[in-house]
């Protein structure tokens, strides 16, 4: 009995195809070979290689030429490349074609028509989106572009919302995105060289720089990082920006997302290398420095006093996104006598019905706070606005009501909550997020004596951040050569030179006054 | 291993730094009740005083959800004690909470208690609290200053803070009361050559008929005669400290005028009235400014010595009642300009000669001015201002700029009308 059953198991492990033991090696194996002077050969291999008849959307096309029959195969994937190119422009002139000794170049109508040696060459070439035709006695193979990968169209920007300015946004498309930074940028010193990362997936990157204005060894510097990356597969810059930033423990952001052509055209010009990828909806900027974080591109384009209104706004909400809370708890807990008589006897006087000490009432609607907004997030569209009003009414209303949390409490936290949306770069925005939080505890331990020592030690290590050899307050702290666009920003007339801290080859950008 | 146990040593030394350091102590606003003002009163057995806090109630005048409260704004006990700390935690068999001087703004003491030789003692108390500011104000009350507290029931700000401050803040703006902060009175007292002003107030108004009188300022908080449904607590004129004793009382007349002249003083707007000129029996209303200080020159080389002070001051003349409209004519504007620094320079001098013959010691701060004089502190004690001070020959000279003179609209003559 129980050598039946071992017989059965040994033979099931005889069926199990051969292939299934397809490693990472032996594909590679099999892609180092050369393209065979026989056809049928080649037209197996590729088959071995992509699974078919298995691989539904990999399409061979065989076909025999007219005139002499010679035989002819053209391989694609469906599902990436545009059929009706195929149709039109090789399949149809190679199939009317009467001329026998006519070369695949003198056939086919495509824009394009490269002859590849290598079967890695040809596999590379149909997983881009490419077609690729074997010939009969030929010992290579021709591929010409017919890539047709699907994906949205241009939007408008979703997170970096702006008033005044350019609507549109990256999309997932790499090559759309760099129609997008060409359209900005009509200079042929603009480069975009690529480099393949991910070992199986070959996720391709572009680096953007302009030739004559980026520091060389920076951009040196991204390439060798880039090259060195080890990884089956990275999709996308979000993941790509963790793979590469230097203290990945840090609370605050290194290297800058950003969803909008605009702003990414403007620091290449301003020396800055922009990295885009394939299925990421935004540009990766760096190196990146804290103002860079701070800053939207509306500064900019509203006009002097309104682009530093919203600079004051937000430099002020940022504050009161950290301290505000904290500020409430030291205040009330250990320095009443800061308080003026009407507010802290107003403040009393709401806290003599509260049931649990300002700190963990603080803590409670601020955690209230990060629920209604997490949750609001990932809520599904059709229930958004349940959670405004669950959030809003049951949590603040009925908790004053029924005495738990006092009014001022809410006030507070609802203040800090909102000036934390003014930071629009979600990186920094968790960090602040993060940030608030430590001042609250130290708040609640130390009073304001706990929050000055933390802002203190925090000030060193902000100080002490860099970003690809940048320091992150430059060009505030360490002082650099700059247009000063820090807190506040210059006329646009004014702002005349590149920041130094990139070393660009040139640091002028701008005539004096911005006139001949 | 090694590095487990570092980060065991960092866990610990972690947890002790908020463990051991943290302000454990510390205590909630709503475990604590707040004193607004305090008051002493001299008490039978000697050595002992009777305490007066009037307390704040902070859940009066919010508006919460959840069902406000009835509650009083305000409720004062008075308790007998040896001094001011102690009595801090006697007051806890009766109230609740945690007694915090954190919002005490006034500190009133009946003038009975002022009057006693051994008041400098409990007062001085008052440095050693923590909490104690310095810039709570010194009242005498003419009434025990448990009746000044129970008594005062302030019709439209109910709740007490507020009254106190504003009654404060505009009476020394008005010039009626002196700003008598306690750290005013520690310094003058420790200077040893000034009087010190404290706030007069009382609750008791006299009932007996009204005198005719020139300025209705002119007295003390009790006398000033008003009808009508408003606090029954006068804040008026002031109490005079001669080496931190009460000795007598300014009116506030005089009190003002002692503001205008000594430069620690901000009393910023000041309307006063004086005869009219040019119309007989009728007052014109003028505004009191102290742009620059007062120049004084001393010599006091002399016998006796000699004070001349100039006081320069901005006046604006208000109304008008002999309808001469003087802002269009510079001889009238010169007329009034010579009789109001005549005016003006006699009131001062009655003031002086009261300080120099009843109270022996100036409220001015002049001695600063001599201070300058001296080349040693040795020279300066030696001299000793306080009891030269009643001999000194002593000028006040005003010297007036006019400001506006209220709005010109064009006024008829009187003869144009009652034709």
């Amino acid at each position: 009995m129980f050598n039946f059953l071992n017989k059965i198991a040994r033979s099931k492990k005889k069926i199990k195809p051969v292939e299934s033991r397809n490693t990472l090696e032996e594909q590679s194996s099999w892609k180092e070979q050369t393209i065979s002077w026989l056809i049928d050969e080649n037209i197996d291999l590729m088959k071995k290689i992509y699974r078919i008849p298995d691989n539904r959307d990999v399409k061979v096309r065989e076909i025999k030429l007219g005139g002499k029959g010679r035989k002819a195969a053209v391989f694609f994937i469906s599902s990436i490349t545009d059929v009706r190119t195929i149709e039109d422009s090789a399949l149809r002139p190679l199939l009317l074609n009467k001329d026998p000794d006519a070369g695949i170049e003198e056939i086919i109508y495509t824009q394009n028509v490269t002859a590849v040696t290598q079967i890695q060459e040809v596999v590379e070439n149909v997983n881009r989106g490419n077609a690729v035709i074997f010939l009969e006695g030929k010992p290579a193979a021709y591929a010409f572009e017919c890539a047709n990968f699907q994906g949205r169209s241009v939007e408008s920007a979703e997170t970096e919302v702006l008033i005044k300015g350019p609507k549109e946004a990256f999309t997932e498309k790499a090559i759309v995105n760099l129609s997008l930074l060409r359209k900005r940028i009509k200079n042929e010193a603009l480069v975009a060289e690529t480099v393949t990362i991910g070992k199986r997936s070959k996720n391709d990157v572009f680096i953007l720089y302009i030739r004559n204005l980026a520091d060389n060894q920076l951009v040196e510097n991204i390439k060798g990082r880039l090259n060195n990356l080890n990884a089956d597969a990275i999709q996308n810059l979000s993941l790509l920006e963790q793979y590469i930033e230097e203290r990945k423990f840090s609370l605050f952001p290194s290297v800058l997302l950003s969803e909008r052509p605009d702003r990414a055209a403007s620091f290449i010009e301003d020396g800055h290398i922009v990295l885009i990828m394939d299925n990421s909806p935004d540009s990766l900027i760096l190196p990146a420095t804290f103002w860079s974080f701070f800053h939207t591109p509306e500064d900019h384009y509203l006009r002097f006093f309104f682009g530093n209104f919203i600079r004051v706004l937000r430099m002020i909400a940022m504050f009161i996104t950290i301290f505000i809370s904290a500020i409430y708890i030291a205040v009330t807990t250990y320095h009443a006598e800061m308080i003026p008589a009407d507010l802290l006897l107003a403040i009393a006087g709401t806290r003599e019905k509260v049931p649990f000490p300002v700190l963990i009432e603080i803590l409670l609607m601020e955690i209230a706070f990060e629920l209604i907004r997490e949750a609001g997030l990932r809520v599904p569209n059709p229930m958004g606005p349940t959670i405004g009003i669950v959030g809003a009414l049951i949590l603040g209303q009925a908790a004053v009501e029924a005495n738990i949390i006092s009014p001022i409490v809410i006030i507070v936290v609802a203040l800090s909550g909102l000036s934390s949306f003014t930071i629009s770069d979600i990186s920094l925005n968790f960090a602040l997020r993060i940030i608030r939080f430590m001042f609250i505890f130290s708040a609640g331990l130390f009073g304001i004596y706990g929050m000055t020592t933390l802002f203190t030690l925090g000030m060193y290590y902000f100080v002490s951040l860099k970003s690809f050899g940048v320091p992150f307050l430059a060009p505030m702290s360490p002082h650099y050569v700059s247009s000063k666009d820090t807190i506040f920003r210059k006329l646009l007339t004014q702002e005349s030179l590149r920041p130094g801290y990139l070393k660009p080859v040139d640091i002028n950008k701008k005539g004096n006054g911005a006139v001949k | 291993m090694g590095h487990l146990l570092k980060i065991i040593n960092i866990v610990i030394m972690l947890a002790a730094l908020f463990i051991l350091p943290g302000c454990w102590d510390q205590t909630g606003l709503d475990k604590k009740v707040f004193v607004i003002g305090m008051g002493m009163d001299k008490a039978e057995a000697s050595g002992k005083i009777e305490v007066t806090y009037l307390i704040a109630n902070a859940e009066a005048g919010i508006s919460q959800q959840g069902g406000g409260s009835q509650e009083p704004s305000m409720q004062t006990i008075t308790i007998r004690s040896s001094d001011l700390i102690s009595v801090r935690n006697t007051a806890n068999a009766v109230i609740a909470r945690e007694i915090s001087y954190d919002l005490l703004q006034v500190l009133v003491v009946s003038e009975e208690l002022a009057r006693e030789k051994d008041f400098i003692r409990f007062l001085y108390n008052a440095s050693k609290d923590r909490e104690i500011k310095r810039n709570a104000y010194l009242m005498v009350s003419k009434e025990r200053a448990s009746d000044f507290f129970t008594n005062n029931k302030p019709t439209m700000l109910t709740r007490p803070h507020k009254f106190y401050e504003n009654m404060v803040n505009r009476g020394i703006e008005t010039g009626l009361i002196p700003d008598s902060q306690l750290h005013h009175f520690f310094r003058i007292t420790e200077e040893d050559a000034n009087l010190f002003l404290g706030m007069y107030v009382t609750t008791e108004v006299k009932k007996d008929k009204d005198k005719f009188r020139a300025n209705e300022n002119n007295v003390l908080a009790g006398e000033m005669k008003f009808e009508g449904e408003t606090n029954n607590a006068q804040f008026l004129g002031a109490a005079v400290f001669l080496e931190g004793q009460m000795i007598g009382t300014f009116t506030g007349v005089e009190n003002r005028i002692v503001m205008l002249i000594n430069r620690a003083f901000e009393a910023t707007d000041i309307l006063s009235t004086y005869p009219d000129p040019f119309m007989e029996g009728y007052q014109m209303a003028i505004r009191l400014k102290k742009v620059k200080d007062s120049d004084v020159h001393l010599d006091l080389n002399k016998q006796p010595p000699k004070i001349r002070v100039t006081l320069p001051l901005v006046a604006e003349v208000m109304s008008d009642p002999g309808m001469e409209n003087p802002a269009e004519n510079k001889k009238k504007i010169d007329k009034i300009r010579r009789y109001l620094e005549k005016e003006i320079a006699a009131q001062v001098k009655d003031v002086v000669n009261k300080t120099q013959e009843e109270y022996k010691a100036e409220p001015f701060g002049w001695s600063l001015y001599a201070r300058k004089e001296f080349r040693t502190l040795k020279e300066y004690m030696a001299f000793d201002w306080m009891k030269t001070y009643p001999r000194m020959d002593i000028e006040v000279d005003v010297k007036l700029r006019f400001g506006e003179f209220g709005r010109q609209p064009k006024i008829p003559t009187y003869e144009g009308i009652r034709d």
